[in-house]
């Protein structure tokens, strides 16, 4: 008993670690759209009505995949169309993110949401960031 | 002895995922609650005292919903309606709020007599034009679902009337703060049901209940 007692300390604290840590990067992006995002895009990013834009199976979403960093952060504002609809008004940006939260929240947005390949990783997000237009 | 300290936890496992099976889901009401604020009333009749608990009646308001349309007491007259407070610039709850009601809306979109009264809890930037502009984009009928503004004060009280709290804060992501309820109310202007609208289920049991009303004559 007293040789296993280490082990099992050991079999313990693997498990808290593994259960407690988001660590694929898919949950933590989720986390971070249930925390910042799901307000207004709601739980499976649909949107509403004409008010919101979808951000699931969003052609506008694909379509600036490799923007999205600079999007998410910055805010957007002005007439925008996406699926067709045409929506006016503003998305606040987050400046809050950490880079690794926002990796992994387009993450979560172009796989999970808009079943596309992932590209990009943390080092492309920054480089992203570097070059954002002031909009 | 090992087996017999196990078997009374095993049991009562079952008994607990059993009950949780049967209760956990909406269910057809048997008859629905008076809520809300109530006196009781003595009165002599046939010469005995008999005493009444007389519960709240919605009180008489005058918004303007977004065709500019007065809501008042004339519009509710024999409606079973619901009722909740937001503004159209909401960040947080509003949206799952609208999408629920979306679903009232819906649900209950061929019988005139379920209608839906919604407040701005922001009188100042929510004016008739910014609701008929929200209420279009939504898609929603004005002969539905009221989008309502009109004067603070008046909107306030009405949200301490209806037992629903609502205050401005500007700690709060958009300025002011408020409960995500939905409250159902009968045709006598009678409260029968507080549910929270943001979450779905709740707003299943709802709808039963709005059904058994709509079912028992609306009271």
């Amino acid at each position: 008993m007293a040789a296993n007692k280490p082990l099992f300390a050991l079999v313990l604290t693997a498990l808290v670690g593994v259960i407690s840590c988001d660590y694929k990067p898919r949950n933590q992006g989720h986390s971070v759209y249930v925390k910042h995002c799901q307000s207004c895009h709601l739980e499976n990013g649909e949107g509403l009505g004409a008010l919101i834009p979808p951000v699931a199976n969003a052609d506008y979403v694909t379509n600036r995949s490799d923007e999205l960093a600079c999007l998410i952060t910055h805010g957007i504002s002005g007439n925008i169309t996406v699926n067709g609809v045409a929506y006016e008004g503003e998305m606040p940006g987050n400046k809050l993110l950490t880079d690794v939260e926002l990796t992994n929240l387009i993450h979560y947005i172009l796989v999970d949401l808009n079943q596309q390949e992932n590209p990009y990783v943390i080092n492309d997000i920054k480089a992203q960031l570097a070059n954002c237009d002031a909009k | 002895m090992q087996k017999n300290i196990w078997r009374p936890f095993k049991i009562s496992a079952l008994a607990a995922l059993a009950i949780a099976a049967v209760s956990c889901k909406e269910e057809t009401p048997k008859s629905l609650p008076l809520l809300g604020p109530y006196t009781v009333e003595d009165n002599i009749m046939n010469g005995m005292l008999v005493t009444d608990t007389v519960f709240t009646t919605i009180r008489p308001f005058s918004f303007y919903d977004q065709d500019s349309n007065e809501i008042t007491h004339a519009t509710i007259d024999g409606k079973v309606y619901v009722t909740d407070f937001f503004f159209t610039s909401c960040p947080t709850i509003c949206p799952k709020m609208k999408q629920q009601l979306l679903r009232v809306n819906e649900e209950f979109k061929d019988n005139n007599e379920l209608i839906i009264l919604s407040h701005s809890i922001d009188p100042k930037r929510d004016s008739v034009a910014r609701l008929h502009s929200y209420a279009e984009k939504l898609g929603i009928n004005s002969s539905k679902w009221h989008l309502m503004t009109g004067e603070r004060d008046s909107i306030y009280s009405m949200a301490k009337h209806y037992m629903i709290a609502a205050q401005e804060d500007k700690l709060a992501p958009g300025g002011y703060a408020h409960s995500g309820a939905f409250l159902l109310v009968d045709k006598n202007k009678q409260i029968r049901g507080i549910y929270d609208g943001t979450l779905p289920e709740e707003v299943d049991q709802m709808m039963e209940d709005i059904k058994w009303l709509l079912n028992n004559g609306g009271k």
